[in-house]
Formats: C-alpha cells, structure tokens, sequence
C-alpha cells in the first residue's frame, strides 16, 4: 500500500477513523487482514475514500455489522475495510406513508425498536438482528422465516443511494412505494454482496404492527409428515407469516425433542389468529400431528432466535452451512436425503427449511474432517441440482472453500453480469472475486 | 440509416414468411397503420413490418435477422400501454406476441406457473380460478393487456397496495437478448444466484430483450372479501381517509379514490351507484380469513366517519362489489363519453401529501383552461389526472401536455415520482431530470448498455433527448407532433 494513503484516509473521515497495522485483524477475511479499515460518517465522505482507492487501485470490501463477512468465495485481494458503522441515522420517518429512510450503517434491531416505538415494523427478520446493519442485509440479501408471507428485501425497498466505484453518487427507485421511473436499480443492488458499489442509504416499505404475533410449533414423527402438513397448510385458506420445516436434530437444538417440527408463525388481529390455530389443529390431526405449542411474547421471540442461530457461523452446529433453494413440494424429500448423504459421511446434519419458498438451511456438524465435510458438501450440491435447484456454500472453513466452489457453476447469464460488473466497476476494486463466476 | 429500399423490403418479407409461416408478416402501410401507437395516441410511428412468431425460437431469429440488417426492433403486446413504450423507430420491426399466449404449465403445489408472454393477464385467473387461484397484480386493462407487457413496464393495479406490482410476482424469464442469444434469468426456484437480472429486467421497458417465457407466482384466492364505499363532501375528507385508515393498522387489498367528475362520467355511462352529487368517493376492499373480516371492515368505516363520511356502506353482494369495481375499472372508457379526448398521467406522491397534490392538481388544470378527472389508487399514492380536452381546438393539445409537465413536477417536488405504473416510454423521457440526476441516469444508461449495447433493442425510450444514446435506427426525422411543437418538452 503507497505509505501516503493513510495519511490522505485520515484528513478524509478523521484520524480516530482509521485503522492500521495489527488495529485491522479483527476486520481480517477469510483470514486476511485489510491493509487499513476506515470508518467514514458522511456519504460525501464514502465518496472520497472510493476515489483515493481508485487512484491507488486498492480494493475496498463494505463492511456493516460483519455478521455475513465470511458469505461469498475468498476475496482475489483484500485492501481497505470501509466501515459504515458510524453511518447509522435514520434520515425520515413519516408514519402516514409507512416508509422510513435510513443510512446503511443502522442495526435492525435499532431501526425496529425505532419503527416500533411509532407502531409499525420492517417485515424482514434475518439473523443476528442485533449486529446485522440494513446495508449488510441488502448486500446480502438476507431474510427470515416471515418472507414467506412479507418477502424479502427485493419486496420491501423503494429506494437506494449507493457511492459508485468512482465515486459518484447514484440513487436509484425513490420514496414512494409504488414507482416505474427508470430502471429497477434498487434490485441490481440487492444481493449484489458489494461488488457493485457501496449502500450507503435506503428507503423501505414499512408495515403496522399486528396486534397479535404468535408462533405454533408442532410436532410430528417424521419429517415427511410435517413436510406434508406443510403443503396442507400452504393449500389450506390459512395465511401464516412463516411456516419453517425443521428435522430432528433442529428441533433438539431448539429443545424441543426429536422427531420433526413444522412451526407456524401466524400474526394479525385477535379473531384471526385465533381461527387460525384452531384451524391449524383441525387441519393437521389427521396427518399425525403430535405435541403443539402455542408461544407468544419472549418465548416466541426466543425460539425464532434460536432458529435463526442454527445456521450462524461460529457455533457448535457450525462445521459448514449451505443453502439450498428448492421447489417448495420437494423440500421435506431432499432435506431427509441430504440428512441420510450427511451420515453417510460420518458427519452430523440440522436441516430446516423456509418451507412455502423452498429455501433451506443445512448445517453439518462434527466435521472436523475435511475431506467428509468436502464430500457431504459435494453430494448435496448434486442432489439439490439434480432437482433443478441451487445450492451456495453459506458459510465453510477456508480449507474448505479451497475444494468446493461456493457458488454454482454459473450458466451463459454469467456473460450480463460479467458486463453489468465491467460497465460500473471497470477497474474491479469493489470486493473482487467474492461473487457469483469470480466477479 | 436510409429507409430499406422497396425491393430489399420485398426480399426481407419473403426471408421471414419462411421463418415464421403465411399470414405471419405485415408490411403493407394499411396494415401497419394499427401498430403506429400504443393507448398514448399522442406519439405515432410507422414500422417496416410487423411480424407475428410463435416460439421463442422464431423471436430469437428474428432479433438475429434484424441485427444482421441493422434494423431496429421493438415487442409488443395488446398495446394497452400508456407511455408510448412499445412504438416503434420509425422503420424496423415490431415484433408482436399476440400468437405467443398459452398457458405452457401450471404447478398448483409450488404455486406457480408458466406462461407465454401474449397471453392476457386475466386469462391466467380464469386458468387457475377453478382450482382455487388467481394472479395478483391487477391493471385496469386487465381483460386486455398481456403478461409480456406487463413485465414491460412492470405494471401495477388496484390490488398492489397489498399485494405488490408486477416484479413482486415474477421467478423466472426465459429472455431472446438484444443479440438474439436465448437465455434464462431465474427461474422456478428463489434467490437465484448472482445478480437480480430478473428484477433489473422487470419494467425495463422492453429495451433489455424480449420475454418469451414467464414463470409466476399465482395466489390462492382469498377466503372472504369485503368491499366499502365511502362517499365523501370534501376530497380534503377523503384523502384524509386514507391516511386514517392506515394509521389504524390496516393495510386494505386496494383503497382508490374516485372525483367528481369521474363519478359524474362513470353514472352517465354505466349507473354503477356512486352518489353523484358526491366530492369524492373511496372504495376501499379487505380480504384474507373470514374471521375478524367486520371487526377489520368496522375499522375502516369508523376511519371515514371521523374523516367526516357522509355515507359509509359495505357491498351487499358479490353483484353489488363487482358493479362498485365496475365503476372504478370502467373510469377511463367513461371518460371518453364526456370528451372527445383525454390524457391520462401517472405521477406517484407520498399518500401523506395527498390533499396538497390534488389542489395543485386541480388548480393546474384550471390555469390551462382544462378539466381535469381523478381516479386513482390513493392507498398508493399513485394519481391518475385525466385531462380531458378536445384535439380538434387549435392548442388545446399543446396546453394538455404542458399541465401535465406541470402535475409531473409537482409530483416529483413533494418527493414522489414521475410514473406508478404506466412507465417511461416516450411520453415522459424529458422528464426524468425532474426526478433523477446525471450521475443517476448515467448508471442506468451503463446497465442498459450491458444488455443493449447496439441500442437496436426498442430505441428512443426512457432516457431523456436521446442525446447520449447513441442508438441506430433511422436519422432523426420530427414526429408530426414535434412539428407542431408538442413532443420536443422542456
């Protein structure tokens, strides 16, 4: 790194902005420390740190709370961290419109208790609320079980300022929740995992409060069962705002036994959600319904966590995690294949799955063995593209990534992004090699 | 590029009669004249030909045939669209969908389904309506307009308030690029990796390829609906409404708003039961479970009384909600029998800034002379201004189009945008400075470049003057409406 740039990073957001030397292994990825971290409190000042990167052809990785850092290939090269911590205002919230303007550096959980406070909510639950920063949701396009009813970030932004590559600042969408105007910049963005520019401001959909939030987790003997309790439900007049398979050793983690589970968030005002449970019970008795459990309040909030939690890195369940993204009807079959390939192996599987979207969450556990970790990753990306669908490395030890590619092979629509990446960020300096074909 | 000579022209049919079959390729001037605007009859263009193909395949060669002759292309499908998005350059080919419209799958388990882009939308509800289901998004030329135009311009509808537009709805695409190339974007399953090429294509206006297979969701139908009228003394009350009601935590499947003079024109032409005497009107639908459905209605009727409701009813029946939506979808024909013409904007506000806007509105049309309906999606804050006026005065043209620059600007002033759901097009290009600086539409202009890089692809459309798009296509020749000084704006 030319000796200067510190020095002109400094005079840009500030010195106690700036981290060098052994101050930036906490913000290593994949094991590699930045070679400066640098934490800007204005957009114009994102701004002027991408310029100086520029002229210094230094890569710059986004960097919100660091709950999804090890999500994506290893980067090609590490430079500078840009830190939007500091960037955590919300700009405008008008009740009336049910939209809220925030800076991308805002924790979810901070915006909720903001938005809560007025009675309204963002319908978007991914992990780790606590950490995770709108940006870093958006980049990453990370959702929670209440997509199913609510989708996910792609559905519930109207607007992005985002700093370019060379600076430039470019919004796209705007602050009205229904707009044609130009081309849909706000979803280009979304999942992009910052290789396209820098969120630094976003606009979303709000919704109110329901009156009622509960969460009915019930119990079955197999996961075929819940699978299709979970198809009753989804054919049913029911309208619940999650509906998460989960197998056995989910359930144990969650401590709640063994067998299978089909927990149904259900949310609206008090008639409703009444019916609803009464309808669930009516609807799943004659499909073996076992045990059910209605929760409500920090039991409820709690349960969703701890679900949530499965799936992190970092936690003992935590040898590998991938993600699958299925057709909904198969998503009970291929999780019980995927558990047998997992012990076949020698290695422990939690599976559970957004079961109205077909998105599932398999974590392997006990894989202090490579080579079984290699294989059991190996033989699901098979199975999963052998039913049509895609699987993505979530999250892996190093060693691990080395040997199994985190994305698909890419088909011919590589050829667009390859050309989408080159036209807004031609020198590639914008976290490079993590994405989708190496961009 | 100078016009195709005849014989070249003569020489060009023939090659895509092969291609496509007899009675597949117009380009007999009579026959084209059809094709020269879409349901904006302000903007006219003339193609070489308009061609009928009936497989991705066939679009596919047809893009690659057009390339080859450097000729510009442009799909269309029922031409219900309102922007001018689907006019052709002059010259080239307009690709029509129309013979594309089955139905290929449907898959009731994953609540999906698949479908060529000419099929017309509602057809796809009465496919799946028997089993239960329907597809959301909603415009009010449902019975007419196409799938593939709605992925076009990412249309919206009545029932988006809840249920969201178009691109809300949308896995999967099976694309002919600008290069001819057939390819897929998404597809049946979620989060498709990389990036979101699904929704970038989504309301791009036709100019990054042409849709020839769609992939949706479809919804079940819901278990109740509940419909309310609510008949208001004031437009102040009834914008108020609106924001009351979702203060109270309700967010209805559709809230629109009706004026006077729509009222008055929807009564003479078709007696749907809207108090005519009335300011403004809102009909406002609920639907999901049954249970809590009047507890949920009770709400909302408490919401227009305290905004000062002369009436409040809930539809009786099923014939009772269906005349009430009648009145609404039918608006803009109803329109047509109290003037001889009439145009209709799109502009998108914050719902909070809805008693202002519509002043504004009104106040605008009245300074020029004109006379002015509203019938919009209010929950939205998506306005629908139709200026009514006569094309045969001399000027009367010119003065419609510059209150509707007007409206636009206020739109974008309070924060809101230029279009909810008619697009860009032609229509509107001009004003996208009102909403989106350069560095904006710079990057636009560099996505669109990464699909379109030969502009071949529906020229002219979306960016302002055309000045820093370099398309192909003919040399620039002044519409008859630029010639009479309306179309160049601003």
């Amino acid at each position: 790194m030319p000796s200067l740039l510190p020095d002109k990073l400094r005079t840009v957001v500030g010195a106690p902005h700036v981290l060098t030397g052994v101050e930036c292994s906490p913000y290593a990825i994949e094991g590699r420390a930045p070679e400066a971290v640098v934490f800007p409190g204005t957009k114009e000042e994102v701004a002027a740190v991408l310029q100086l990167a520029a002229e210094a052809a230094l890569p710059v990785t986004p960097w919100g709370g660091g709950t999804k850092m090890a999500m994506g290939s290893p980067p090609s090269r590490v430079g500078l961290v840009l830190g939007l911590g500091r960037m955590n205002r919300i700009l405008e919230h008008e009740p009336g419109d049910l939209t809220v303007t925030v800076e991308a550096g805002l924790t979810l959980e901070a915006l909720q208790s903001a938005l809560g406070a007025r009675g309204q909510w963002l319908s978007l639950d991914p992990a780790a609320p606590e950490r995770a920063t709108l940006g870093g949701i958006l980049a990453s396009n990370a959702s929670g079980p209440r997509r199913h009813l609510y989708g996910t970030a792609r559905d519930l932004v109207i607007g992005l300022t985002v700093v370019m590559a060379d600076g430039s600042v470019v919004r796209g969408g705007g602050k009205v929740v229904k707009n044609v105007a130009g081309y849909d910049l706000p979803k280009l963005y979304i999942g992009s995992c910052g290789t396209l520019g820098v969120l630094v401001e976003t606009t979303l959909k709000l919704r109110p409060r329901p009156d009622v939030d509960r969460l009915v987790v019930t119990h079955f003997n197999r996961l075929k069962d819940a699978g299709l309790a979970a198809r009753a439900v989804l054919s049913s007049d029911l309208i619940p705002s999650a509906l998460e398979l989960a197998d056995g050793e989910a359930l144990r983690a969650l401590g709640h036994g063994g067998g299978a589970g089909l927990l149904i968030g259900l949310d609206g005002i008090a008639e409703q959600v009444d019916w609803a449970i009464a309808e669930l019970t009516r609807l799943l008795a004659p499909l073996g319904l076992g045990e059910s459990t209605v929760l409500d309040g920090e039991a409820r909030d709690r349960a969703w966590r701890d679900l949530a939690r499965l799936g992190r890195p970092g936690t003992e369940h935590g040898s590998a995690v991938m993600k699958w993204a299925v057709l909904p009807a198969q998503a009970a079959d291929l999780m019980d294949a995927g558990a047998a390939a997992a012990q076949r192996n020698g290695l422990g599987a939690a599976l559970t799955a957004h079961a109205g979207v077909g998105i599932v969450t398999a974590i392997l556990s006990g894989g202090l063995d490579t080579n079984a970790v290699v294989a059991t990753l190996t033989e699901w990306r098979a199975l999963v593209g052998g039913a049509g669908g895609q699987a993505m490395v979530e999250w892996a030890p190093l060693a691990v990534k080395e040997r199994v590619a985190v994305w698909d092979t890419p088909g011919p629509t590589l050829r667009v992004m390859r050309r989408i990446k080159e036209r807004l960020d031609p020198r590639s300096i914008l976290n490079p090699g993590r994405f989708v074909g190496g961009i | 590029m100078p016009p195709l000579t005849d014989a070249r022209k003569k020489s060009l049919r023939r090659e895509m009669e092969q291609l496509l079959g007899p009675g597949s390729v117009l380009s007999d001037p009579e026959e084209l004249l059809v094709y020269e605007s879409d349901g904006l009859t302000l903007f006219r263009a003339l193609a070489d030909f308009v061609v009928f193909p009936r497989s991705a395949e066939q679009v596919s060669a047809l893009v690659k045939l057009a390339n080859r002759e450097g000729l510009p292309f442009v799909a269309r499908g029922a031409g219900t669209g309102l922007s001018g998005g689907c006019l052709p350059a002059e010259g080239g080919l307009v690709i029509s969908l129309m013979r594309m419209n089955r139905v290929l799958e449907v898959d009731y388990d994953n609540q999906l389904a698949v479908v060529e882009p000419g099929l017309v939308n509602l057809h796809l509800s009465w496919a799946v309506g028997p089993q239960g289901f329907y597809y959301a998004p909603d415009p009010s030329s449902q019975q007419a307009c196409t799938i593939g135009g709605n992925i076009a311009n990412n249309s919206g509808g009545p029932h988006t308030l809840k249920y969201g537009v178009t691109t809300n709805h949308v896995l999967g695409l099976e694309v002919v690029m600008p290069d001819g190339e057939l390819l897929w974007l998404g597809g049946k399953t979620r989060d498709p990796h990389g990036y979101d090429l699904v929704g970038l294509f989504v309301g791009s206006e036709g100019t990054f390829g042409i849709a020839t297979k769609i992939v949706v969701r479809i919804l079940k139908k819901p278990q109740a609906v509940k419909t309310v009228l609510a008949v208001f003394g004031h437009v102040d009350q009834a914008s108020e409404a609106v924001s009351a009601i979702i203060a109270r935590g309700l967010v209805p499947a559709a809230m629109e708003m009706i004026d006077h003079l729509t009222i008055q024109a929807v009564e003479d032409a078709f007696g749907c039961g809207y108090p005519r005497d009335a300011a403004a009107a809102l009909l406002i639908e609920l639907d999901g479970l049954a249970a809590g459905m009047e507890a949920q209605a009770e709400r909302v009727l408490a919401a227009c009384r305290d905004c000062g409701a002369r009436e409040v009813r809930a539809a009786r029946d099923e014939a009772e909600r269906q005349l009430l939506w009648k009145g609404r979808k039918s608006a803009f024909g109803a329109f047509g029998r109290i003037s001889p013409a009439y145009m209709v904007m799109d502009g998108v506000i914050p719902r909070t800034k809805l008693p202002y806007v519509l002043g504004r509105v009104n106040a605008i049309a009245a300074a020029h002379g004109l006379r002015v309906g509203n019938v919009f999606h209010a929950g939205d804050g998506n306005l629908h201004p139709n200026i009514l006026y006569d094309p045969r005065k001399p000027g009367e043209e010119a003065r419609v189009v510059a209150a509707g620059a007007e409206i636009l600007k206020v739109c974008a002033d309070v924060g809101g945008s230029i279009s909810g759901e008619h697009g860009i097009g032609l229509e509107k290009a001009d004003y996208m400075p009102f909403i989106f600086s350069e560095a904006d539409l710079a990057c636009m202009r560099q996505v669109k470049d990464a699909f379109n890089p030969d502009g071949r692809c529906n020229p002219g459309k979306i960016f302002p003057n055309n000045k820093a798009c370099v398309e192909v296509g003919p040399a620039y020749r002044p519409h008859p409406i630029e010639e009479k000084g309306l179309a160049q704006r601003f």
